[in-house]
């Protein structure tokens, strides 16, 4: 950052003089502080969760959601400014709809993100605005079958299997990649949640491991209070996209915190 | 009921449609629109394209010009209103042109298509252009029929106006596939001749027009049926031919000459009356 | 002379009286139509196309007035060269149809256009949609439209079966349409059939004068009066 100070980094139509755009940076340290999402693209769902940091011990628990629907088998989770998360949800739903009115079918995330992209981008273009300071993980499954997007503030998106975003990424990434995702079967998932935890379905087990993974990320700032919030799409859901049912939440919380335990020992 | 408004300044004034449906429904029948009447035709040969067209131009049953000229510009024939088919295709052929020079390409007869249908489907009718199109270009001759609601048909052999039934005839009996050049103008004429003789709309002289890949041949008046002879009789009577008795001749036109009151000229006689002004 | 009656200007236009048909089976669509565009009681176009291509995979067959459905078909055509651009993949037949029920139920006031769009997608297969006039979009395993169907419902559904190939398609398909134009003043000339599957559009024809032929009387003078009588005459003998 040596450009810093030089009156480069003020707006976000001015490049600094190594073709940057310092507004745009800076938004990625906006989502970089906020707490860890991630998104799980298996073989016949999805999952999201949200790490949500406790900054008051009035906050009703359970309230205040993190991740929010944008047409009924689509959710979005989002790091960073939760205030621009919800201007963004409210745009993406706008697309979703207009796509619903224009094609009589549940939109693709493709066409949905294709055109939000678009959006966050424009905020990168002019001095009277200011990039969103978000990063989106957008989860479906489509008529294409299950698809997972992160859209950046400066409106560049990419495709994943697994996503994570917010200050414990890097881990969560590494614990991510240990999973064979696309290879996750349901027939695999099922025989390895079986020998586990009995019968069960395997977004119940990849919740287990999501859970997991979440947990060993939050050991980085565990000295604070947090609270999980997980929504899923799959058979199990009929492609809706829900929040995890407390009974499994309960259940896999405490599975993954028996492992932590583990570790710990 | 809205009655009309003797103070109303401005806008369209639409008492004659009161008036008109209470007299509709008093039975007093709608008035008939006359189309005007024309024969045009177009068909497909070896080498192209040959159009034809008659030289009628009708206002009601008045016969406006005896040798007008239908094949509007050397791709496309008009029946129909002379004024709309005059300014579509005008309108067309300049926006044609102007899109060749943006596309740097030689303009299309399909593209020339579109442009006069959607622009007639847009007027939803009240564009009263028929149209025969046809040409040659880069993918080779094409030859289309466009009505003014702005539907249209592509054949190998097409006719429109009120000659079209007695024009069709003469195609359906005598077109083949790939004729030559003389024997596509005469099935033309022979077309366009039937429509001149058999319906009261079309009639005057023959227009051809032959498009082919190289050049474009206006054959103007191709054969004149209908040419104007020397009146055998006349109503002129000879000098005497009433007799009379007695002859007396007056003069009846005034001499009248100026009196300028100042100014150098003199006071100006006066041959028989002069004007009082003092 | 001739004379157009004012109050009906635009109706007299031109129009596609028609027959046209879809009929879905294992492997895609048979889509069929007559050739006959008339202007009042004259035939303007005898071998008219209205199989009606609008994307690689997907027809539409046309009924109503010839300029609104060229003009629908035309629209169509474009959103859907748009649409395979932007989403990198060609639409499916239930987007087209989509498209033409919008087009059509929006601007119902100012249309007359009966369509039926059929072809085949990735997503689904074969697939055929029915669009009235005034919009709505239906889907049918067979669909039949236009002023010569109404002859040949009775027929459709006494005939059609499931589980039928390409062959037993397009016979059902011909036979149907040489049906409603025998009996549909408005329909006629000839027969034009389209077959779209997954590996392309293969495209039949059915020439005026080798139409399926049904029954159609007999002759009452001649010969054939002759056999009746000794029929008659023998039968009497016989009692």
């Amino acid at each position: 950052m040596t450009s810093i100070g030089t009156g480069y980094d003020l707006s976000a139509s001015t490049y600094s003089p190594d073709g940057r755009i310092f507004q745009v940076e800076y938004a990625g340290k906006a989502v970089e502080n906020s707490g860890t999402v991630i998104g799980l693209r298996v073989k016949d769902g999805i999952v999201l969760a949200v790490e949500k940091l406790v900054h008051s011990k009035l906050l009703v628990p359970e309230a205040n959601k993190r991740i929010q629907s944008i047409d009924r088998h689509i959710g979005m989770a989002t790091a960073g400014l939760l205030a621009d998360g919800r201007h963004l949800a409210s745009r993406a739903r706008d697309e979703a709809q207009n796509l619903r009115d224009r094609f009589k079918e549940p939109p693709t995330l493709k066409a949905i993100t294709d055109r939000l992209s678009l959006y966050v981008q424009a905020y990168t273009l002019y001095s009277s605005v200011r990039p969103f300071g978000i990063s989106s993980i957008l989860g479906t499954v489509d008529k294409t079958g299950p698809v997972l997007y992160v859209v950046e503030p400066s409106g560049i998106f990419y495709g994943y299997h697994g996503a994570a975003i917010g200050k414990g990424r890097q881990i969560a990434k590494t614990e991510l990649e240990k999973l064979k995702l696309a290879d996750l079967t349901t027939r695999e998932a099922v025989i390895e949640a079986a020998r586990m935890y009995g019968v069960r379905s395997h977004i119940s087990r990849l919740k287990f491991l999501l859970l997991t993974r979440i947990y060993l990320v939050h050991e980085d700032v565990k000295d604070k209070e947090f609270e999980l919030e997980m929504s899923w799409i799959g058979p199990e859901t009929q492609g809706r996209h829900l929040s995890v049912p407390k009974e499994l939440k309960d259940e896999a919380e405490k599975k993954a915190r028996e492992s932590v335990e583990q570790f710990d020992d | 009921m809205d009655s009309s408004n003797i103070y109303k300044k401005s806008g369209f004034d639409f008492s004659n449609q009161i008036r008109n449906n209470f007299l509709a429904a008093k039975g007093v029948p709608v008035p008939k629109a006359t189309s005007t009447g024309t024969t045009i035709v177009g068909c497909l040969f070896k080498d192209g394209i040959v159009l034809g067209a008659d030289t009628r131009a009708t206002a009601g049953e008045i016969i406006a010009d005896k040798n007008c000229e239908k094949v509007v510009n050397p791709s496309c024939c008009g029946a129909g209103t002379a004024a709309d088919t005059e300014f579509t295709t005008a309108l067309i052929s300049s926006n044609l042109e102007l899109h060749s020079l943006s596309t740097g390409r030689k303009p299309r007869v399909v593209t020339a298509m579109t442009m006069l249908k959607q622009m007639l489907f847009q007027y939803q009718g009240h564009i009263g252009a028929a149209l025969v199109l046809g040409g040659v270009d880069v993918t080779g001759p094409h030859l289309f029929t466009i009505h003014p609601h702005g539907s249209t048909d592509k054949l190998p052999y097409v006719t429109m106006g009120s000659g079209s039934l007695a024009a069709m005839a003469v195609f359906e009996a005598g077109w083949k596939a790939g004729m030559e050049r003389q024997e596509a103008i005469d099935l033309v004429s022979a077309a366009i001749s039937a429509g001149i003789f058999n319906d009261l709309g079309s009639g005057s002289n023959v227009d051809v027009c032959v498009i082919t890949k190289e050049r474009t041949d206006m054959l103007r008046n191709y054969i004149k049926p209908n040419e104007r002879v020397t009146k055998e009789r006349h109503y002129k009577f000879t000098r005497g031919t009433t007799a009379y008795q007695s002859e007396n001749i007056r003069k009846y036109i005034v001499d009248e000459s100026i009196t300028y009151l100042t100014g150098s000229a003199t006071t100006a006689t006066t041959a028989e009356e002069a004007m009082d002004v003092s | 002379m001739n004379t157009v009656d004012m109050q009906q200007l635009k109706a007299g236009e031109v129009n596609l009286g028609t027959s046209i048909m879809a009929v879905q089976f294992d492997k895609g669509v048979v889509i069929g139509a007559d050739s006959r565009t008339t202007t009042g009681s004259y035939i303007a176009n005898r071998v008219t196309d209205k199989l009606t291509h609008v994307h690689d995979r997907v027809y539409c067959c046309r009924s109503g007035s010839a300029a609104d459905t060229q003009a629908v078909a035309d629209i169509v055509h474009y959103y859907l060269q748009m649409y395979s651009q932007q989403y990198g993949a060609p639409p499916s037949v239930h987007t087209a149809a989509t498209l033409f029920e919008k087009l059509c139920y929006e601007n119902k006031d100012q249309l007359l256009a009966g369509i039926i769009v059929a072809g085949w997608d990735r997503e689904v297969g074969p697939s055929v949609y029915n669009i009235p006039v005034g919009g709505g979009l239906f889907r049918q395993p067979w669909a039949i439209g236009g002023s010569g169907s109404t002859y040949v419902y009775g027929y459709c559904d006494a005939t059609y079966q499931e589980g039928w190939g390409k062959d037993e398609t397009v016979n059902f398909v011909k036979n149907t349409l040489a049906l409603a134009m025998s009996r549909d003043g408005s329909s006629g000339g000839v027969i034009r059939l389209a077959v779209i599957t997954e590996d392309g559009v293969e495209r039949l024809f059915i020439p005026g004068n080798e139409l399926p032929r049904f029954w159609e009387g007999k002759e009452v003078l001649g010969q054939d009066m002759n056999k009746t009588f000794t029929h008659l005459a023998q039968m009497e003998i016989e009692a």
